[in-house]
């Protein structure tokens, strides 16, 4: 009895939360290499400016980030303010674990956010703002200017200009015949069956007028399914087929460390690895247009989140308000490589301004990026979507089957929670 | 004395187990959700059971298990007979053998995506020095290969343990039975037949068993290496119950898997323990 007697206690003394005393607040935070300097220049920045007044906050970088934040909402031990990623917000939102934020960010922010960065962080059923995040990402294709040059490539500039369909594969085709080229086009098949297929891969399916679900009746069949994404999908799958695409088995260097891949389509991450190794050489891309809606550009990003169970909301509010500022926004985006999410800040960046090297980046945020779909089911959906993609893009199976599946499973999981109410209705 | 024990089974195992049953029943989600949790009657097992992905769970996890068990034991008795022989610096070779074990299974899979590489990784090198150049295998892409490869990369990550395990067995065989076998004529394949194989009767069985087991559950290397690919060639019952699980937040799904999966393996190592009683009482 004494044994079930401690265990009581110690479980007693868990359950009980650490993040409660006033002034002090507690905000976990993606655990990644190129934002622990941001971070940490946040935590002290911030506490240097508000500590007089009483407010401070710990900035806590957490490993396997996602399992924590799952495993805290269960046990009722979320912290002050959270990350997320920005595809999961309505599933927190709809779960109501998170709040809404519209209310406590100020106004000239809110007006000031890329149009695609308000609609991740926006709620569908009530409208109302529930993430925002200071940066924005995107897909490029990047490309080795010698290969591409040797092959006789036109190299387009502009969003204007993109390649289309069949001018991208003409270029594959004329670049697999170069002797020192092993396969032309790497798409990081080697990240395997997660996020980035959906992130990375949806853009060519949106471009060419699909979608992976119907954003007003929420049905995947006929959308995920649709003509146009077997068309796009069989297209790919071809190109894979032709020996045209870095199978995962190959890794992650091809196009900047081997120089074997002349072509690259991935997000601003890899900017740094790219630019140091390829220097002069490196040209950004535009996406191809694959269809009639044009280069399409993924887009998304971590960003702020308050747990619903917060209760300390005047001193969040001075926290967000200063992680969101203009020149936290302009670090984060310095620190970090990726675009700065409000539009007053894309001048002050170096990198992202008018004639500066990433400019086609802000570009593409601004015109050219589709929000993933904003949807507790988001979790299913792009699971679903992205093993299809996976599946369709290593062998010779059916690209109908494997949408048609994708389609079955995403359905069934909404009819499973009777439409996710009030999605829906 | 034993309460304390009780305490820990019932509330570690038996009381999860039993909760997976009732899951297995409801459409329990893993994140918390507005609407209720439903009693489904047996729609979980139903859908599983009409699954194609999870018969070729079934299908890969069995073929893993039936090849991978008997290469594995093999090269730990193998490896146990030799370092148990008269070879000169026994002991360093011993604790060269056991290196794969203290290096944790996310380490080892990590190093041999490595070796698996195309175009030019160590082991298409090899290859490439019998096949020629710009030929190789794509040991993880190729849907044919995929899981040969995963079976090569468990074999010699675990099988030391079985290894330490033959080895103690052998040195529990009295030294007289050998002696008194040469002084019959018996020659060394004799020997092993006569003496050894049947003095580790019960270590044999013991090592089947939790191989066979350790076999069906095969999870990290696939996760690392595959995700369960190319096309499903690699997805094994864990793995499927994972996605189910956690990508998809179907924590009734994926009980109704576990429930299945507890009961299957239970009727394997029952079985198993059976047959091989039977045999040594006959």
């Amino acid at each position: 009895m004494k044994h079930a007697l401690y265990a009581g206690v110690a479980l007693a003394v868990c359950m009980t939360s650490p993040y409660a005393s006033a002034g002090q607040l507690t905000t976990w935070v993606i655990d990644g290499d190129s934002e622990k300097s941001y971070f940490t220049q946040l935590e002290e920045t911030f506490n240097a400016k508000y500590g007089t007044e009483g407010i401070t906050v710990d900035v806590v970088p957490i490993p396997s980030y996602n399992e924590a934040i799952q495993a805290a909402t269960l046990s009722g031990d979320l912290p002050d303010v959270i990350m997320l990623d920005g595809p999961n917000m309505a599933s927190a939102a709809w779960a109501g674990t998170i709040q809404p934020i519209g209310d406590i960010l100020d106004p000239e922010i809110l007006e000031d956010l890329l149009p695609a960065v308000k609609a991740q962080g926006t709620y569908g059923p009530d409208q109302q703002l529930y993430f925002v995040s200071p940066y924005d990402s995107g897909t490029i294709l990047w490309g080795n200017t010698a290969l591409l040059e040797k092959a006789g490539v036109r190299i387009p500039t502009s969003v204007e200009d993109a390649w289309t369909r069949e001018e991208m594969r003409d270029a594959l085709e004329k670049l697999a015949a170069l002797p020192e080229v092993e396969w032309p086009l790497d798409v990081k098949m080697h990240y395997g069956a997660g996020e980035w297929m959906t992130y990375g891969f949806a853009p060519f399916a949106q471009s060419n007028g699909g979608d992976i679900i119907d954003r007003e009746t929420w049905i995947a069949d006929d959308t995920i399914n649709s003509r146009s994404n077997i068309e796009t999908l069989t297209e790919l799958q071809n190109w894979n087929k032709n020996g045209w695409i870095v199978p995962a088995s190959a890794g992650d260097n091809k196009f900047y460390g081997e120089k074997t891949a002349a072509l690259s389509w991935v997000g601003n991450w890899m900017w740094p690895a790219h630019r140091e190794s390829l220097g002069d050489d490196l040209v950004l891309i535009p996406p191809p247009a694959f269809g009639e809606a044009g280069p399409i550009s993924a887009n998304g990003s971590w960003g702020w989140a308050v747990p619903a169970s917060s209760t300390n909301l005047e001193d969040i509010k001075v926290f967000l308000n200063y992680a969101m500022s203009g020149e936290q926004v302009a670090a984060y985006a310095d620190i970090t490589g990726y675009v700065p999410s409000r539009a007053s800040a894309i001048p002050l960046s170096k990198t992202y301004r008018e004639g500066g090297a990433g400019e086609i980046f802000a570009k593409l945020a601004e015109c050219c990026g589709v929000v993933r779909p904003v949807h507790p089911a988001y979790p299913v959906i792009t699971n679903a979507w992205a093993t299809a993609v996976v599946n369709i893009l290593s062998g010779d199976v059916d690209v109908k089957t494997e949408l048609d599946r994708a389609a079955q499973t995403i359905d069934q999981d909404i009819a499973d929670n009777d439409g996710y109410p009030p999605f829906g209705q | 004395m034993l309460l304390p024990a009780l305490f820990f089974i019932t509330v570690l195992i038996i009381g999860p187990f039993l909760l997976s049953v009732w899951f297995s029943f409801t459409d329990q989600r893993l994140v918390p959700r507005p609407i209720p949790t439903k009693f489904i009657g047996t729609t979980n097992y139903e859908r599983m059971f009409a699954d194609p992905l999870f018969w070729q769970a079934i299908w890969n996890t069995v073929f893993f298990a039936v090849i991978v068990t008997p290469v594995q034991l093999s090269m730990s008795l193998g490896a146990a007979l030799i370092l148990n022989s008269a070879v000169p610096f026994r002991g360093f070779f011993r604790s060269v053998a056991i290196l794969p074990l203290l290096l944790p299974m996310t380490v080892i899979v990590s190093i041999w995506a490595v070796l698996f590489r195309i175009p030019s990784g160590p082991f298409n090198a090899v290859y490439q020095w019998f096949a020629g150049q710009g030929n190789y295998v794509d040991f993880l892409g190729n849907p044919s290969v995929a899981m040969l490869s995963i079976v090569a990369l468990s074999a010699w990550a675990t099988f030391p343990y079985q290894m330490l395990i033959y080895l103690a067995g052998l040195q529990e065989i009295p030294q007289d039975l050998y002696e008194a076998a040469k002084l019959d004529g018996a020659r060394a394949w004799h020997r092993f037949r006569y003496v050894t194989w049947p003095g580790l009767r019960n270590v044999n069985i013991f090592l089947l068993i939790i191989t066979t087991v350790g076999a069906l559950k095969l999870f990290t290397q696939v996760d690392i290496l595959t995700k369960g690919g190319p096309n499903g060639a690699t997805t094994t019952i864990i793995h499927y119950l994972f996605k189910r699980g956690y990508a998809n937040q179907k924590v009734g799904y994926a009980s109704a898997v576990a429930v299945f999966f507890f009961l299957a393996v239970t009727a394997i190592a029952l079985f198993q323990r059976r047959v091989l009683k039977n045999e040594g009482e006959a």
